[in-house]
């Protein structure tokens, strides 16, 4: 009876043995025919890796060719002044498209910073993605705008100012990172504000790299005008040719100054005024940075347009919104 | 191999059998154990590295739903990775003899955010390979601001111009959907691409029509570069949606379209959202967009109709999920602070 029933495990255990190991084989066998199926589409993965290599070579040849050249182009220092460019933003449905097309406008900028800093409790996802994917410098930042302080839906946008939590958080995280770096050439540098959704030309931030304490250009398409712009007279600002109130300290744009980072540093307290009247943000900065007379006039004199203030529209989402309403709005999964 | 001792059963003691259960039970685990490690090495690894691979490549079009295929192609990657890195100061990208070319039509008309829009837009051109942009201008004669700004971008171009008749033109700022803006100005740069590049030739390329308001990621690109017929995807904030989409089965082909307005028209895609095979805009000699009597939002499907029927079309952007280009639209700029002189001065170009 012993025997018969070892002989019934020996049995069950040699069957399972083989049968375990017919599935291995049959594993190995699949795994083998894999191979196989990429075997007919491998043309097309070599051609794919062969396009790549190509695209690879050819961007290493023009690496190359950049460095012979760079030694004629540029100064004597080693590498230019970094330009510290920040961004506030806000999450809205167009945030990612001008995101986007700003980093496009910035991967052309060498020895570009970007800090981009959300008014938002925490980093989102979206703009996190954005950055890491975009291939430029960054620092990624955010600070809450208080709730009286943040418009609302339907209000104008010129009712409360809007970036000013940000910007100053930007400058605070400048400051205290340049603290912490030492030398010399950590200081040099320039840094501009600059909007998620203005327009900016190359050339503009090839201007801004020289300045020494703050510098000045024309704006298009702000002030309810085609531009407006420092008035330069012998080489410096006279007066400001701009339509809405022309009183103002510095009647000027956001985007139409920077600020060397020598002075930023220098003045620690200088920051954004969010309490300040309508149109008198960029003075509630540069009050206490530079007189008029200081100013440095760019792109050529003050006569070319090379930064413009575009707004883009809100999408309409009347459909989108009827379609929440009966449950069956589109994936919100996808990002938009 | 199995080592059945039964001579070894009569002097059982009660070591004996507990060895003989150890190797039994190890012999019965050994083969799962191979069996899992191998299939989980399969499917989970490459997975992984895909991911991976996705996050430092924004430009990575190989989102992998197969990672069989990729295990076997690991060399793909690395390249890849490579790539992302010193991306910065080429500009324009390098001409390649072997990537199709991508002929960019992007109908203009002046108006005073036209050289931002251009500016912006040709911003991102500059990062594609092997890219011709041909800009058609809304005007009786190329103006010296797009002349300029197309030179000083050191893109490949060609600079068209023909003006919408009068009577076609829309009215000041009213919105007539029966008068669809750029078609006159697309069909010229389709007639000058059937003039200029032969059906005989084996120039590979890609048409696609962008406008200049809009917002485009480089994946966007990359993506259409494989088009064969025509090839499809996502635009977002069209029809009064987030997002409008071609409806793709499991099976990877388009069956229907995922919008609110008009589904049933034959393509109901934004002009942004396809992509034309050079061969077969040549092939077909006689399809452009129709100009007149055309219903709002008709237009494409007045192009596309005659090239392609619904069962050819490319879904593209992992199968139609991923939006990849947004039909943004720019604020019209007030200039009250003008006046009627005109306070700035107009020598100034804006």
């Amino acid at each position: 009876m012993a025997t018969r029933m070892k002989l019934k495990l020996k049995t069950v255990f040699v069957l399972y043995f083989m049968v375990s190991l017919l599935g291995l084989v049959y594993a190995l066998m699949q795994l083998g025919q894999r191979c196989d199926c990429t075997e007919h589409d491998l043309p097309k993965d070599r051609t794919i890796s062969r396009l790549r290599g190509e695209l690879h070579r050819l961007q290493e040849q023009m690496r190359k060719i950049e460095a012979t050249k760079q030694p004629q182009k540029q100064p004597v220092k080693p590498s230019p002044p970094t330009i510290f460019v920040i961004t506030p933003t806000y999450a809205r449905l167009v945030q990612k498209a001008e995101l986007t097309r700003l980093s496009q406008t910035f991967l052309h900028v060498p020895q570009l910073h970007w800090i981009v800093v959300e008014d938002s409790p925490h980093k989102t996802p979206l703009v996190t993605d954005l950055l890491m994917k975009s291939g430029l410098t960054y620092t990624h930042l955010h600070m809450p705008t208080a709730k009286d302080r943040k418009l609302q839906e339907g209000d104008p946008s010129w009712l409360k100012p809007r970036g000013v939590e940000q910007r100053n958080e930007g400058l605070r995280w400048l400051r205290e990172d340049r603290r912490a770096q030492p030398g010399g050439d950590s200081q040099h540098g320039v840094v501009y504000f600059a909007d998620d959704d203005n327009t900016y030309s190359l050339q503009i931030f090839e201007e801004m790299r020289s300045t020494q304490r703050v510098s000045v250009w024309p704006v298009g398409l702000v002030g309810g005008m085609k531009y407006e712009r420092p008035v330069v007279e012998g080489g410096k600002v006279v007066r400001f040719h701009t339509g809405w109130r022309p009183s103002r300290p510095f009647p000027m744009d956001m985007a139409g100054f920077a600020v060397s980072l020598k002075l930023v540093l220098a003045n620690p307290e200088a920051c954004f005024d969010g309490d300040a009247p309508m149109g008198l943000l960029e003075s509630s900065l540069l009050q206490g940075l530079v007189t008029i007379d200081e100013l440095e006039p760019k792109a050529d004199n003050c006569t070319k347009v090379l930064v413009w203030h575009t707004r883009t529209e809100k999408p309409k989402m009347k459909r989108e919104e009827a379609l929440q309403a009966q449950g069956l709005g589109s994936d919100p999964a996808v990002e938009v | 191999m199995l080592a059945v001792n039964t001579g070894s059963d009569s002097g059982l003691t009660l070591e004996m059998p507990k060895r003989r259960d150890i190797v039994a039970i190890v012999l019965i685990v050994l083969p799962w154990t191979l069996l899992i490690t191998v299939w989980h090495q399969n499917t989970i690894a490459p997975l992984l590295a895909a991911q991976k691979d996705d996050g430092q490549d924004g430009r990575s079009n190989s989102r992998n739903t197969f990672a069989f295929k990729d295990s076997c192609s690991l060399q793909k990657r690395e390249i890849v990775e490579v790539v992302r890195t010193e991306y910065v100061y080429s500009r324009p990208p390098p001409w390649s003899d072997i990537l199709p070319t991508i002929h960019v039509i992007t109908p203009t008309y002046s108006r005073p955010v036209q050289k931002a829009e251009l500016t912006r837009l040709a911003n991102t051109l500059l990062h594609v390979s092997n890219l011709h942009w041909i800009l058609v201008e809304d005007s009786q004669r190329r103006t010296p601001l797009v002349s300029r700004l197309l030179q000083d971008t050191g893109l490949n171009y060609t600079h068209l111009n023909v003006e919408t008749p009068r009577n076609y033109k829309v009215r000041g700022d009213t919105r007539d959907p029966r008068i669809p803006r750029g078609t006159i100005q697309r069909n010229l740069a389709l007639r000058w691409l059937r003039e200029t590049f032969s059906v005989n030739n084996s120039q590979s390329g890609i048409v696609f029509f962008a406008d200049d308001d809009n917002t485009y990621s480089l994946e966007l690109f990359e993506e259409m570069r494989s088009t064969k017929k025509v090839s499809v995807w996502p635009v977002a904030f069209v029809g009064g949606l987030r997002y409008e989409s071609p409806k793709v089965n499991f099976v990877g082909k388009v069956y229907g379209w995922k919008t609110v307005f008009d589904p049933h028209r034959p393509f109901a895609i934004d002009m942004a959202g396809f992509a034309v095979n050079l061969h077969l805009i040549l092939s077909k000699p006689q399809a452009y967009f129709k100009l007149r009597g055309v219903k709002g939002g008709y237009q494409e499907s007045s192009l596309l109709k005659e090239l392609v029927t619904l069962s050819d079309l490319e879904p593209k952007a992992a199968n139609c999920t991923k939006v990849l280009v947004w039909h943004t639209r720019t604020e019209k700029p007030v200039l009250v602070n003008e006046g009627k002189k005109g306070f700035t001065d107009s020598n100034v170009e804006i």
